[in-house]
């Protein structure tokens, strides 16, 4: 999967978790999930277990704490489907 | 090291902070737990049908529902002479930090401050530190919603997976469900009325998931959640009587 279509994916997953659907629509790379997104902390972890769910792939606990820009959701997934 | 010096003055000052808590709960605030005899008498009975480190899962409606909770689970004296009686708590560290008086307070009451939302190489150094409490054979008091409900309910949408990983990572470890909410308590606040009289349920529970990690964590903290719920209904049955 290339960076794009994981952007879009990654974007999908975590909408139903978004405050901030204005910062959503804007989104890029370096966009924060917690602070610009206003994804609440709690709901991290279902953001995690949604990408799981969506790409097939299994995310240890250590990458999933790295998950904190859209960008490390993309690298992540991207890394994780190409392997 | 310095977890086990801090287990150690609490211990040693269990019948101080408990005789001062209590007084100032019970004569301050002129707090009644109708049912205390009861409550404790129950809570030892739970206790000995078991075996395992336990949680103590409770709803959250006010700030010091902790010490409340303490109170209604064990007299001092008790506590003096079995300290795992007395639950080690997570308070949230900015709601002390600043006062030097309640960090000492909250030292020697058994607290590891937690930073909520903070670095999670930090909430995983205190959550280590819970691990090995638990599996020393202290008890821990959880609040599973991770902060005051905004509801006045029991949030079974709006809940954090912190209390499923700890359970997860204590072998054996058993969830004591405390439902406890004075009869005043119509929202979330800082202290309950004065005067209140409160209500407490309990129940064991051996909460369990076929899945690893933040799923399982997940699921755990479901359970618990749901669990507390459950009792909520229970309180409003008794309410509406």
């Amino acid at each position: 999967m290339n960076q794009t279509e994981a952007f879009d994916k990654v974007i999908k997953v975590i909408t139903p978790y978004t405050k901030n659907t204005a910062a959503l629509a804007s989104a890029k790379s370096d966009t924060r999930l917690l602070e610009d997104l206003g994804v609440n902390s709690a709901r991290l972890v279902d953001i995690v277990l949604a990408f799981e769910d969506e790409f097939s792939i299994a995310i240890d606990d250590d990458s999933a704490d790295k998950v904190l820009t859209v960008g490390n959701a993309v690298d992540l997934i991207v890394a994780k489907t190409t392997h | 090291m310095g977890l086990w010096i801090q287990r150690l003055l609490s211990r040693a000052l269990i019948p101080v902070s408990y005789f001062f808590a209590i007084v100032w709960m019970k004569f301050g605030r002129r707090y009644q737990i109708p049912a205390l005899r009861d409550t404790r008498r129950r809570y030892r009975q739970l206790l000995r049908e078991g075996t395992g480190p336990v949680v103590i899962c409770g709803n959250h409606l006010t700030a010091i529902d902790s010490l409340l909770i303490m109170w209604a689970l064990a007299p001092g004296w008790r506590a003096s002479l079995k300290p795992s009686l007395m639950p080690w708590n997570l308070p949230d560290k900015q709601n002390f930090s600043g006062n030097i008086y309640i960090r000492f307070l909250c030292y020697v009451g058994r607290c590891l401050p937690v930073v909520r939302k903070g670095p999670r190489d930090e909430v995983r150094k205190v959550l280590d530190k819970v691990g090995l409490l638990l599996r020393s054979g202290d008890s821990i008091l959880i609040f599973p919603e991770g902060g005051r409900s905004r509801l006045g309910r029991v949030d079974t949408e709006n809940f954090s997976y912190g209390v499923g990983g700890i359970v997860q990572e204590v072998p054996g470890a058993r969830v004591l469900c405390v439902y406890f909410r004075g009869r005043e308590q119509k929202d979330f606040s800082t202290m309950p009325e004065k005067g209140d009289k409160f209500y407490i349920d309990m129940k064991m529970i051996k909460p369990a998931s076929a899945s690893p990690g933040l799923r399982g964590a997940r699921d755990i903290s479901g359970q618990i959640v749901h669990s507390l719920a459950e009792m909520e209904k229970g309180y409003y049955d008794v309410a509406r009587q």
